[in-house]
């Protein structure tokens, strides 16, 4: 059968699957961002500290992903669990990095001349510290989101559900279709989401 | 109590060093007065300021606002309530000028209102149109502009006292000359006490009113700006200040000290009596008055010699003139440009009040040679 | 002032060997505990070194051939869209290269088996379309800031176009070109796991094993080979950067 009948006899199915894709995806991007900026901004203030924690980061991202989800079964059982975790810690890296650099960018003048003026550190921060990182940060946030998809996908082979699992059903069953239909979706989710959180980045652009 | 701003053996060495940056400062300054911080490099100027409003804390020593101990004050509320201005600037790129003056004004609490109009009125004094600068960011101003800007914000919640680092630093020369001048006629309105970090000494001489001269964390002289010009303490402040001390000095003596009293001759006068009159008073020029009324023209003794002529038709109109509290500098610039060797000297309500000669301003040179201001 | 800079050139060398040396000591470490004590007969049956070794060079064979190829293919489209006349199709080649970042690896490799089917070509293919962009992107940064008053010079001097390019533009550019392979080949050893799922071998079928029959030696051992190897690329290639620097 092709492709086009495929997609159409099955497409609740598919659709749930998309569906629950947007949604572990949605949810450990939340938890990434909160906890990663929060990170990133603690890092501002130790420099120690932030080189550790961004080499540690940045190990966490060689670690294969279908490793990492592997190990953290035994730990979380299998499905959506493990599949958060994993997703949360390797968005970490890209929006830590990016919110860390983007307030260490900021030309010390400024920083200067607000302390200078009075404002306290709190006051600082953000008003005019994460105003002015907003770029980069954002540019951090659409590069987690690209990758959390694609990760995302591969959390469908330890029973985390989403459109993964149809790739690798396809891919044991010698089932084509189902291969195509899981990738293609994929695909067009990861471009979609990067244009849309481009759009988003540029118009904060300063 | 006069003294509004006190160190009491201040000492400041920064951690790693093996040199004080600051040793054992005393230094008073008084309410209303602008003080300037000079020396090279590494001298501790920038140091001294940034004890005032607490950015770097002193190891030793007291330093005394008002006569409390800035200790004992809560570093947010002072800062709150001294303006601060850096030769970067540091303006906020995300905010709008407004939103960037307003900054220490929406930090106090003050009302919408009140806050508007305040920055609409720190615009017009720094001569920029309100209407059109409000809404603009930093990045569509140009560096004098941005400077203005810079000091509209410092003074924004009106501060008794003000540190400034190098604020015209990075201007071209020009441009630096219009802001230190627009900075003290707005000065003469405020009477802030201003506290001014300058490695320039031709600034420091023309803007303070005191000027302490550091060397190695120390003080090396300090004084009036003609003080230091015609007396430096040692060779390092006589270097400091350049060669032509004394040409520096005709930028700070005041034309109305220096003039001579001008005298008139009627306009009927016969050549004979003009000339004799002339060779009694001992001057070249005199105004000529015509039925007792005096101002717009006057007689040269070298034309009327010239011309055998009568005072009448050798009388010439005065156009160029200098102001009373120009300095000595602008009347030999005058005399430049017209080729003359005088320049007459008139008030703000354009009567002529007196005359410079150039043997007047050699006058003010050779004296400052010897010191004897 | 030379030999104090040699000096500590050295010393950063040689940590940098000994840090690829405590790597390799892991790696081998790891191998023998797993193999020499195996959970069970499960895992014994599958983990021996002569499994490991020819997982070891499945994985390497997929890396070195997809890397190989990216670097034949990006580097020499670099510098051509850096010459005035192919200026205007950089955005579009970026645009498409880009994508071709986007869209997850796992994706690339699945869009790939729906239509070529299973093997290690489809994973060689999936890794050279994916280690494509870094090098590109490096190699016309590379090339396009190279100081154009040196390039200005050699012209003026008047030596050819095509030795200004060789002798001139790409060593400067070098040092970039290796930054943007170093980053590409990292990413391929770890992505190159996906290849064991599309019957291509490599040390992604240890995972999957461990994963079948739930022996977590086994999955560590999966896991832990190709991130030590992409750790010993990452300093090696490093070396190469600092030597290519002087």
């Amino acid at each position: 059968m092709n492709l086009f009948n495929f997609f159409t006899s099955r497409w609740e199915t598919i659709l749930d699957l998309t569906l629950e894709h947007f949604i572990m995806v949605i949810t450990a991007m939340v938890i990434s961002i909160a906890l990663g900026t929060a990170v990133g901004i603690i890092i501002t203030m130790n420099r120690k500290m932030a080189s550790i924690v961004l080499n540690i980061t940045n190990v966490m991202m060689t670690i294969p992903s279908l490793a990492l989800f592997s190990l953290l079964i035994p730990i979380l059982g299998i499905g959506k669990a493990p599949a958060i975790v994993g997703l949360v810690a390797y968005t970490q890296l890209p929006i830590v990095r990016n919110v860390y650099t983007g307030i260490t960018n900021i030309d010390t003048s400024i920083i200067e001349a607000a302390r200078g003026m009075g404002l306290t550190e709190m006051k600082i921060l953000y008003k005019i510290k994460i105003p002015l990182a907003f770029p980069a940060i954002m540019t951090g946030i659409r590069t987690a989101t690209v990758m959390g998809i694609g990760i995302g996908a591969i959390a469908g082979y330890i029973g985390a559900g989403g459109l993964g699992v149809y790739i690798f059903r396809g891919i044991s069953r010698t089932n084509d279709n189902m291969v195509l239909i899981g990738a293609i979706l994929i695909s067009i989710i990861a471009i979609l989401t990067d244009k849309l959180l481009e759009k988003v980045q540029k118009k904060y652009e300063i | 109590m006069d003294n509004i701003i006190e160190f009491e053996n201040v000492t400041k060495r920064y951690n790693n060093a093996n040199t004080d940056a600051v040793e054992n400062m005393n230094l008073h300054i008084k309410k209303g007065e602008i003080c300037m911080l000079v020396g090279p490099s590494g001298c501790g100027k920038t140091t001294t300021m940034k004890m005032i409003n607490k950015l770097i804390k002193p190891n030793s020593g007291n330093i005394l606002i008002d006569g409390k101990n800035i200790e004992n004050i809560d570093s947010i509320e002072l800062r709150l309530s001294i303006g601060y201005i850096i030769q970067d600037i540091g303006l906020f790129p995300h905010m709008t000028i407004a939103e960037n003056i307003a900054t220490v004004p929406v930090e106090l609490g003050w009302e919408k209102g009140k806050i508007d109009a305040r920055v609409d009125e720190l615009l017009e004094l720094m001569e920029l149109d309100p209407k059109i600068y409000r809404t603009k960011k930093p990045r569509e101003l140009s560096g004098g502009q941005k400077q203005r800007v810079g000091v509209a914000r410092a003074l924004a919640a009106n501060p008794p006292i003000m540190l400034m680092d190098e604020p015209f630093g990075a201007l071209d020369p020009i441009t630096r000359g219009k802001l230190q001048d627009e900075f003290l006629k707005i000065q003469r309105k405020i009477k802030k006490t201003i506290v001014f970090v300058t490695h320039d000494i031709d600034e420091a001489i023309k803007m303070g009113d005191k000027i302490v001269v550091l060397k190695d964390g120390k003080i090396l002289q300090m004084g009036t700006p003609s003080q230091i010009l015609s007396n430096p303490i040692d060779n390092f402040v006589s270097e400091l200040i350049g060669g032509n001390s004394s040409i520096k000095m005709m930028n700070l003596i005041k034309c109305e000290s220096i003039m001579q009293k001008v005298y008139t001759m009627d306009i009927n006068l016969t050549f004979e009596q003009a000339k004799k009159s002339f060779l009694e008073s001992q001057v070249n020029q005199m105004v000529v008055t015509e039925d007792g009324e005096k101002g717009k023209y006057y007689i040269d003794l070298k034309d009327i010699l010239k011309n055998n002529g009568k005072v009448s038709e050798t009388k010439i109109e005065i156009v160029d003139r200098v102001l009373m509290d120009a300095t000595a500098k602008d009347a030999l610039a005058e005399m430049f440009s017209t080729g003359k060797h005088y320049i007459f000297v008139e008030d703000s309500s354009h009567e002529i009040k007196g005359i410079v000669t150039i043997n007047n301003l050699l006058k003010v040179v050779s004296d400052g040679d010897s010191g004897s201001i | 002032m030379v030999t104090a800079g040699l000096y500590k050139n050295s010393k950063k060398y040689i940590k940098n060997i000994v840090i690829i040396l405590i790597l390799i000591a892991i790696g081998i470490i790891l191998s023998i505990y797993v193999v020499e004590n195996p959970q069970d007969s499960m895992v014994s049956r599958l983990v021996s070194y002569n499994k490991i070794s020819s997982l070891l060079k499945q994985h390497l064979y997929i890396v070195g051939i997809s890397s190989g190829l990216a670097i034949l293919t990006a580097v020499p489209i670099g510098i051509l869209l850096t010459r005035p006349k192919f200026k205007k199709w950089t955005s579009r080649v970026v645009g498409i290269v880009n994508v071709g970042q986007t869209i997850p690896s796992l994706a690339i490799v699945a869009l790939l088996v729906g239509v070529i089917g299973v093997g290690a070509k489809t994973a060689i293919l999936a890794l050279w379309i994916y280690s494509l962009l870094p090098i590109l992107n490096n190699t016309l940064i590379g090339v396009g800031e190279v100081d154009k008053a040196i390039i200005e010079a050699a012209n003026g001097v008047g030596m050819k176009a095509s030795h200004v390019l060789t002798k001139v533009e790409i060593p400067l550019a070098m040092p970039m070109i290796i930054a943007g392979i170093r980053t590409a080949i990292t990413i391929n050893i770890a992505s190159a796991i996906l290849a064991a799922f599309v019957g291509g071998g490599g040390l992604g079928n240890l995972i999957i094993a461990g994963n079948n029959i739930s022996r977590w030696q086994v999955l560590i051992l999966g896991a832990a080979l190709p991130v030590l190897m992409a750790l010993i690329a990452d300093s090696v290639f490093g070396m190469i950067e600092q030597k290519i620097k002087l």
